[in-house]
């Protein structure tokens, strides 16, 4: 498997696509912890960009 | 336990770890914003004699220091410019309460607002999405006390209400500030450098003009029957009340913004008059300083002086003051 096919089966595997994970593969999806960092993530990305639709003329740091 | 179910309810509790970390870090990182900045400094400047107040055409206008030399103030007792960019008088009224509290006597014998265009008429109307930047201190300076000079929706006031006991939230414009300049570093690359200064880029401030003439008059009208707006007023009540002078500076504008706008009849004889008079019954000065800077090189942008115009302002300012109130 070339690194390219293995982060897509990761990526697949992350998103519902594919119920196995590839070789080597550290994370477990039932593990509490890589939701909580998974939604964290999202939510954290949200947060971060969601200011972009504000009219930012004044940035007088 | 169902083991989903305990997945579930572990993750929502990490969820919420990160998010106190989340909110901590927004903490930490906007303990040097531009108004808690001036907050400390206020706390410092305690034998200020002089406040200046105002947006950013106050923010770069006035010099302190030009201003000093020119009123005969000293280094302790100098002038303190608490002038916000994107700020309102709601704000500025805060800054104003803010430095009285933190002083028992002498209390600032002087208290300069500058403003332009229609700023002292035009009513406050926020929704919460506009309280970013400067505007964030409405979370947290006096927050029930700054309510009552400006109109919020239903909605907006109860997320008002929820957003200011969280720090994420109440300084949430300090992380999208940094994502908003990364943006812009982006869409520069490979493109001419565009001409900004330390309040923005210089073509942003020509859209808080007026598009043409016809509709600055008309609006000259219009506002030339508005009172002024409940934190205007309270600004000249409350530094009267403190023992200071108030003067409102109609500030300095390029010679283009002068002679389409400021040169009209609407505004000279009507709207000027109108706001003369409405200040002149609070017992404040009105000081007409829009054409102190008839050279264009003065100013940075449509509506910001240079470092070198706000000198040559806060001088011919200071010395005006001082003739007609010399400092105690």
């Amino acid at each position: 498997m070339t690194t390219f096919d293995w982060i897509k089966h990761a990526f697949d595997y992350v998103g519902g696509a594919q119920d196995e994970p590839p070789p080597g593969f550290p994370i477990q999806l039932g593990h509490w912890w890589f939701w909580a960092v998974w939604w964290g993530a999202m939510a954290l990305a949200i947060y971060v960009f969601s200011g972009q639709s504000s009219k930012f003329i004044y940035i007088d740091f | 336990m169902h083991p989903p179910k305990r997945i579930f309810i572990l993750a929502l509790a990490g969820i919420l770890l990160l998010l106190i970390a989340l909110d901590r870090a927004v903490a930490r990182s906007a303990q040097n914003t531009v108004s808690r900045a001036l907050m400390a400094r206020t706390r410092v400047s305690t034998d200020a004699k002089a406040v200046a107040l105002g947006n950013s055409v106050i923010g770069v206008g006035f010099n302190e220091s030009s201003f000093d030399a020119a009123m005969g103030l000293g280094k302790q007792d100098g002038a303190i410019n608490l002038g916000m960019g994107g700020s309102s008088a709601v704000e500025q009224l805060l800054m104003l309460r803010y430095a009285l509290q933190q002083r028992a006597r002498p209390r600032p014998s002087l208290v300069v607002f500058g403003f332009f265009d229609f700023q002292l008429t035009h009513p406050l109307e926020y929704a919460t999405r506009d309280l970013i930047g400067n505007r964030a201190m409405l979370y947290y300076l006096e927050p029930e006390y700054a309510r009552a000079f400006y109109h919020l929706s239903l909605h907006d006031r109860a997320e008002f209400e929820i957003m200011r006991h969280f720090e994420m939230f109440v300084d949430r414009g300090t992380v999208w500030e940094r994502v908003e300049l990364f943006r812009r570093a982006l869409a520069q690359q490979g493109m001419p450098p565009e001409k900004a200064n330390s309040m923005g880029r210089a073509v942003d401030f020509a859209m808080l003009e007026y598009p043409s003439a016809p509709e600055f008059i008309a609006e000259c009208g219009r506002a030339s029957r508005n009172p002024l707006i409940p934190s205007v007023r309270e600004i000249a009540l409350q530094a009267e009340a403190a023992g200071a002078k108030v003067y409102f500076v109609e500030m300095p504008m390029p010679p283009d913004h002068v002679r389409m706008f400021y040169d009209q009849p609407e505004w000279a004889a009507g709207y000027r008059a109108h706001l003369q008079q409405m200040l002149g019954d609070l017992g404040a000065k009105y000081i007409d300083a829009s054409h102190w800077m008839p050279d264009q090189g003065a100013f940075a942008d449509p509506l910001h002086l240079t470092y070198e115009g706000a000198q040559e302002f806060s001088r011919r300012l200071g010395e005006y003051l001082r003739n007609i109130a010399p400092p105690q």
